[in-house]
């Protein structure tokens, strides 16, 4: 496969590739930076690619919102991904309150949002 | 149309509806909330027995929510191992129940009571939901509610422990659910079904298409399911969290919660994965592995703890190991003893993790070395984590004898008789922690807060002595829930 093929068919499926390398970056932020609240906007940009992900499945070109008319014959794109992202979100909306409740707790306990200074406090392991 | 057609609906949602009344009750008049949601939990644990004669006398049945046959509606789906997983669940759950409603007051602020009985009910419900739906989208949001919940009656503690212990649970457990999401989005682009029957049908053919996305799913599935079961190497966040929690929070979490998703991946790799699968892929090699060395290294680390809420937290990390070790052994009888496992280990460590809150309760001790003589003053919950003990080591006449029976014999059976011998290994390293503590409880004087312990109310007495009693009962008659547990294995191998 040549270079020009590989560019080619990474365009044709650029909204999957572009989902992936978000999702990677939600990943390693989460797992990898001790501030609590970079954890939650990283895994604030995992969902969205997962949602990216999941609605790009949904997507025909040229195709429009599924609202029929009597008549007329169109292209429509499937509904049913973005319904079921709506309820993602929903899902995510509440994770990241709960966890944002969470550190505001935590911040009043320990005077600090920092992973490893809470660690060091508490003279566990790290997280 | 009668209510009982609509039984599988209303087990779920009736905990549901009362989960967010529990706060009204609890301020309207004292004592209420407690009573509302143990009668709502019984409701369900009948509901589940009901369903369960059903199930063995007329076979599995499948129940349309709102009238949207399949593929459109979700649709719940009421097989052996469902009926099985929802009557462990809301039995254990009731029980568990009785013991908080006197434990409670003594570990959290008044205020939050109705709040505790309002998650207690909404992670019931999802877990109910989770062993019933037949559904992959409806089990992500279920396995979110549960998430939330779980993480929420640690927090409600409000201790920095607690927080931080939540905390830790919620990122991770967030994890788990993005790669389950994106392992669901993985599946429906090459199959475009999320109901597990229609999913199964497509698969085979997807597999020959489109290889790479099943094999992605498969590995975001396990990573997923895995966090959140706390298997081996994915373990982190369970020994903090279900030590910190108040105790009826760490006998939920600890005996169901992390069942219930073993529960969740036994269905989608034996019921919704092709077979073929794994011929292409060493997946059930890999699951081997890891239960393996669960099982050794939560031992080892339990050996080494101080305080006992975490041995017993330590221990669930090798005890999750066996279930998943009888997924993975590919054998009927090695399925049968995880299964029952599930149930068996529910009842014991529900039962060491009650006991060890009344120790807490009545003393305020929670060092191992502390809790020296307690046998003599406390004796009914020394005797019931004398017989936790024993079943986890597994000795003859406790249920625990029972599933690591017929664990070795699929071992034997399946030809691997290594794990037979990680069993046998796993015992020995059970009985090296567990049977100095009953034998320091009985035999040595006890001093301090010990001595003389605060009175041990009725209501936490009676559920761990009904659970004692359970553990002896399924020891030494299997054959209550074996029918079902055996039916159950034999419909996931498809004799």
């Amino acid at each position: 496969m040549t270079i020009i093929e590989i560019l080619l068919r990474l365009h044709q499926n650029s909204y999957y590739f572009f989902a992936i390398i978000l999702f990677i970056i939600g990943f390693h932020t989460m797992l990898t930076h001790n501030n609590l609240i970079k954890k939650i906007i990283g895994m604030n940009i995992m969902d969205t690619a997962i949602f990216l992900f999941f609605v790009a499945i949904g997507y025909i070109r040229g195709g429009r919102a599924p609202i029929l008319e009597p008549g007329a014959d169109h292209l429509y794109v499937n509904p049913l991904p973005s319904a079921l992202i709506l309820t993602g979100i929903v899902v995510a909306v509440s994770i990241t309150a709960y966890a944002l409740s969470l550190i505001v707790k935590i911040y009043q306990h320990y005077g600090t949002i920092d992973a490893e200074e809470i660690m060091r406090l508490r003279g566990g392991e790290t997280l | 149309m009668s209510a009982a057609t609509h039984l599988p609906a209303l087990v779920i949602v009736v905990p549901l509806f009362f989960a967010y009344l529990m706060p009204l009750f609890a301020r309207w008049r004292e004592g209420w909330s407690t009573v509302t949601a143990l009668g709502v939990l019984a409701f369900s644990f009948a509901g589940s027995l009901v369903m369960a004669w059903q199930v063995m006398a007329y076979g599995p049945f499948s129940y349309q929510m709102g009238n949207w046959p399949p593929p459109w509606g979700i649709e719940l789906y009421i097989d052996y191992l469902a009926v099985f997983a929802a009557l462990t669940m809301t039995g254990v759950g009731l029980i568990i129940l009785v013991y908080a409603s006197k434990d409670l007051p003594h570990e959290l602020k008044p205020h939050l009571l109705g709040w505790y009985y309002t998650l207690y009910l909404l992670l019931m419900a999802s877990m109910v939901g989770m062993a019933l739906t037949n559904d992959i989208f409806n089990l992500f949001v279920f396995v979110e509610i549960c998430a939330i919940a779980a993480c929420g009656i640690i927090s409600i503690k409000g201790s920095g422990e607690c927080l931080e212990a939540a905390f830790k649970y919620l990122v991770l457990s967030a994890l788990g659910s993005g790669c389950l999401l994106l392992a669901i989005a993985l599946i429906y682009m090459v199959t475009g079904h999320l109901n597990f029957t229609f999913i199964a049908q497509a698969l085979p053919e997807a597999m020959r298409l489109y290889p790479n996305n099943i094999l992605a799913a498969l590995a975001l599935l396990l990573v997923g399911i895995g966090v959140k079961a706390a298997l081996f190497p994915l373990h982190v966040w369970l020994p903090d969290a279900h030590s910190s929690a108040p105790s009826p929070s760490s006998a939920v979490l600890s005996g169901l919660v992390i069942k219930i998703y073993a529960v969740a991946l036994l269905r989608l790799l034996y019921q919704v994965f092709p077979a073929s699968l794994f011929e292409v892929t060493p997946v059930m090699t890999i699951l081997l592995w890891m239960s393996t060395l669960a099982i050794v290294v939560g031992s080892m680390f339990a050996i080494v703890q101080e305080d006992i809420k975490k041995m017993l937290a330590y221990s669930s990390v090798a005890q999750i190991g066996y279930v998943f070790l009888g997924f993975a052994l590919l054998d009927v009888s090695a399925l049968m003893g995880g299964i029952l496992h599930i149930f068996n280990h529910a009842m014991m460590k529900a039962m060491l993790f009650l006991a060890a809150g009344a120790f807490i309760y009545s003393t305020g001790v929670r060092k191992l070395s502390d809790l020296v003589g307690i046998g003599r003053t406390m004796p009914i919950p020394t005797i019931a984590f004398t017989i936790g003990a024993m079943a986890m080591v597994g000795i003859p006449l406790t249920n625990g004898f029972i599933s690591k029976w017929y664990l070795v014999l699929g071992a034997i059976h399946g030809e691997q008789p290594f794990f037979a011998g990680v069993i046998l290994l796993s015992s020995l390293l059970n009985g090296i922690y567990y049977l100095p503590i009953v034998v320091n409880a009985f035999f040595s004087e006890p001093h301090g807060a010990v001595a003389e312990p605060k009175r041990l109310p009725p209501q936490m007495q009676v559920p761990l002595a009904v659970l004692g009693f359970a553990c002896l009962l399924f020891g030494v008659a299997p054959s209550l829930i074996m029918g079902l547990v055996s039916r159950a294995s034999q419909a996931l191998f498809g004799l």
